[in-house]
């Protein structure tokens, strides 16, 4: 059999599996914009001229923002102390692991279990008299991005951590041994090269919390909406199919926008590093 | 500083799922944490009920079939990039990585245009075919990570004793890939069996998965016995843990290829 049949028929399948996957993505811009057989942006203005849907949009990236900060926030430090642990690091990786594995599902329900009026929180709470009546902790933007936040963190740290795992402790020990406070190390020698860590936890964990329908639904209620959760009322309560497709387009344009930027710097940041190149 | 808050983050990770197991042994009929006596009646009626039996049977089978079928494709795919060292090999894998960048509501709409132009969208068919989509991301990484370390020496010793292509590829080739091939198994079949965000989309009366069943359920109900599934999934993932820890060991999951 020539080379070329036989790569070709190795690549058959997920070729034809990712064939499936881009003929949905052409049929779902086709379907948002071509009406009656000719273009038409009746769907993207239907969208833009609705305060209440440009609010929504505006929601969404906030809430993914912050979820995408504060995930950073707590995962860079646990990430750091997991790689330099020097005890039986499996038992930590097992915590971050597992419950990533555990569906977002029963995460999420977890969470209303805790946050709910009568949960674990205003359990306690109430009981000891703390207060009186039990407090909204959740179907508010703080529930949301507290479930968020649990919800991807995982991704974040497991992205951080592979990369600082492959940094010798002795780069940061040669490096204050020269007389490198531990912050002017942390800042010089560690933290430019976990940067491509860092860039795909953050693409990760933004694409995600952009694109999340069963958190937010379930913390968040169906008052404040959120695109991927709008994309479900649509699809779910009003069978409104073109209207859904402009929404996940105007919801894929926002987050390539924001993510392949960040790509493009994480390509270029490993390319130098790995060139030996100084930053 | 950074160690408290990677302490309170290691508690932070499995808290919810505790507290989900733990409310599942509630005798109350409503779900509250602290529970209200213990008992196991939440436990018998999931196990009693033809329903969610049915539906644990159908993602249990959605997710063998998936796992199975995008293994086998990122095998042959990983072997192209690395075997035959094909052109344009890297542009290839990041093609096969594509569904990872994508919000997961907008693959949902794009599932639905492309299940109902298959005229799947509601069947078991369908499901199988984005589930191995959705999947393909988690099993290629393991297999082509297995295969670049395996030695293709090996191979043409065999071949120069005189075995034939394909005893080759049984006897030395593919076990030499085991370990690999058996974590990508397991991994694209944990994310199969969890997925819920794009499958919801896709479900219909003839089809229901156990992620998107308890989904409606904690929307529309309280009732202690999402708690007891809950709970069931999450002993079925912790053993699915369990067997990929002692194939490949935990820290598989934060190597770098």
């Amino acid at each position: 059999m020539p080379r070329s049949l036989r790569i070709s028929l190795l690549l058959l399948p997920s070729g034809l599996l990712m064939a499936v996957f881009v003929y949905g993505l052409i049929r779902l811009i086709g379907s948002s914009l071509i009406v009656d057989g000719t273009l038409d942006f009746t769907y993207y203005e239907a969208i833009f001229s609705r305060s209440d849907y440009v609010a929504m949009l505006g929601r969404t990236l906030r809430i993914a923002a912050m979820t995408t900060f504060f995930s950073l926030l707590l995962g860079f430090p646990t990430a750091y102390y997991v790689a330099r642990y020097r005890g039986n690091r499996n038992i930590l990786l097992l915590l971050i692991i597992f419950p990533w594995l555990v569906s977002i599902v029963v995460r999420s329900y977890g969470w209303v279990v805790i946050l709910g009026p009568r949960g674990l929180i205003n359990g306690v709470l109430t009981w000891t008299g703390v207060v009186e009546r039990p407090l909204k902790l959740m179907y508010n933007d703080f529930g949301v991005i507290l479930g968020l936040v649990h919800v991807l963190l995982p991704f974040m740290i497991i992205a951080i951590l592979s990369v600082l795992m492959q940094i010798p402790r002795t780069l940061e020990e040669a490096s204050m041994s020269l007389g490198g406070r531990p912050a002017h190390s942390f800042r010089t020698v560690l933290l430019p090269l976990a940067m491509p860590g860092v860039l795909t936890g953050i693409t990760l964990v933004y694409l995600m919390a952009t694109g999340a329908i069963v958190t937010p639904l379930l913390l968040g209620g169906l008052g404040d909406t959120m695109l991927g959760t709008e994309i479900f009322q649509e699809v779910m309560h009003f069978f409104d199919y073109p209207k859904a497709a402009a929404l996940a387009t105007v919801l894929l344009v926002t987050a390539l926008a924001v993510v392949l930027p960040i790509q493009l710097l994480e390509r270029w940041l490993s390319a130098r590093l790995s060139d030996g190149g100084a930053l | 500083m950074s160690r408290y808050i990677a302490l309170a983050v290691l508690l932070f990770l499995p808290l919810p799922i505790v507290i989900v197991v733990l409310s599942s042994f509630t005798s109350a009929g409503y779900l509250s944490f602290p529970i209200k006596g213990v008992s196991l009646k939440w436990y018998a009626e999931f196990l009693g009920s033809a329903d969610w039996l049915k539906v644990l049977g159908t993602s249990a089978l959605l997710a063998l079939i998936g796992a199975f079928v995008s293994t086998a494709a990122s095998f042959a795919a990983a072997w192209a990039v690395v075997r035959h060292k094909m052109r344009f090999g890297t542009a290839y894998e990041t093609i096969l990585l594509t569904p990872l960048i994508f919000p997961h509501a907008a693959i949902g709409v794009i599932m639905i245009v492309t299940l109902s132009g298959l005229g799947w969208l509601g069947t078991f068919t369908g499901l199988v075919l984005v589930h191995c989509i959705l999947t393909i991301p988690y099993a290629y990484r393991p297999v082509v990570a297995a295969l670049r370390k395996a030695d293709p020496a090996l191979e043409e010793a065999a071949a120069s004793l005189g075995s034939r292509p394909w005893r080759t590829f049984w006897q030395v080739s593919l076990p030499a890939v085991r370990p690999g091939l058996v974590t990508s198994l397991l991994f694209s079949f944990i994310i199969s069996f969890d997925e819920v965000t794009v499958t919801m989309f896709l479900v219909g009366p003839f089809v229901m998965t156990l992620p998107v069943q308890v989904f409606s359920e904690v929307l529309e109900s309280a009732s202690p016995i999402i708690a007891a599934v809950s709970a069931a999934l999450v002993l079925f993932t912790s053993l699915m843990v369990f067997i990929l820890d002692k194939v490949v060991g935990i820290q598989f999951f934060v190597e770098r290829d």
